[in-house]
């Protein structure tokens, strides 16, 4: 991951308002775990508006790209409630997700304010994180939720 | 670079972590994500791809994940 990249894109969603909130790696990488990551995980708040928020910030990263305009709102509120974007360079990508199963929906994320080297962004909480992770069959997330429990003490419920 | 003793393999683990914010996390950060890069060159084919579910998602990029692998093995290999 590029991480200049990664924080030039965080600071384009907070310039256009997008109410979004970093899961996974990235979010782990923040809460104080440096780990190596190929994507960057955001959960969207589902609305038409935001997805054009998104699309408008991604828009000012990446010169444009006309891939972009393929994130719609449609997809995202409907049928397809994961959406991968690959930017031009085609070294790391974003996964952007308005649902996730039955078991998370964006209301459903306790999320915190933390400083990106000078950034404010939004990222889960340590105890949402390991929620998400716990429960996946990737054996990376199921070391990356162990990490955490020993880190911070949850216990299972 | 300071030397740390441990009984336990198990206490290794809190000296990776670091308080969100500080500015020694950030240095981690960017220098495990730029090693990561240089060492491993991962490239993903460029676009928008849409998926019914986040598992459907995961084995796209499980797909992209093997051929990166693979890239940088025969890479390797080549050297």
């Amino acid at each position: 991951m590029d991480y200049q990249k990664t924080r030039e894109v965080l600071a384009a969603f907070e310039r256009e308002g997008v109410t979004y909130v970093i899961f996974g790696a990235v979010a782990l990488n923040l809460q104080g775990l440096a780990r190596a990551t190929e994507d960057l995980d955001v959960f969207l708040a589902p609305s038409a508006e935001n997805v054009s928020r998104l699309r408008r910030a991604l828009r000012s990263v990446f010169d444009d790209d006309p891939h972009i305009d393929e994130i719609t709102a449609e997809d995202l509120l409907g049928d397809y409630p994961a959406v991968q974007y690959v930017p031009p360079d085609g070294d790391f990508y974003i996964d952007i997700l308005t649902r996730l199963g039955e078991a998370f929906r964006f209301e459903d994320l306790e999320s915190e304010r933390v400083d990106f080297d000078g950034l404010e962004v939004s990222v889960t909480t340590p105890a949402t994180l390991y929620r998400m992770k716990r429960g996946t069959v990737r054996p990376r997330d199921q070391g990356d939720a162990e990490r955490l429990r020993l880190r911070f003490g949850f216990e299972d419920d | 670079m300071p030397v740390y003793k441990y009984r336990d393999v198990s206490e290794m683990e809190d000296r990776t972590w670091r308080e969100p914010g500080d500015p020694s996390l950030f240095k981690a950060i960017s220098a495990t994500w730029d090693f990561a890069r240089r060492t491993t060159r991962p490239q993903f084919p460029p676009g928008v791809y849409k998926h019914p579910s986040r598992a459907s998602a995961e084995e796209l990029c499980d797909e992209w994940e093997r051929r990166n692998f693979e890239s940088f093995r025969e890479h390797r290999s080549r050297r």
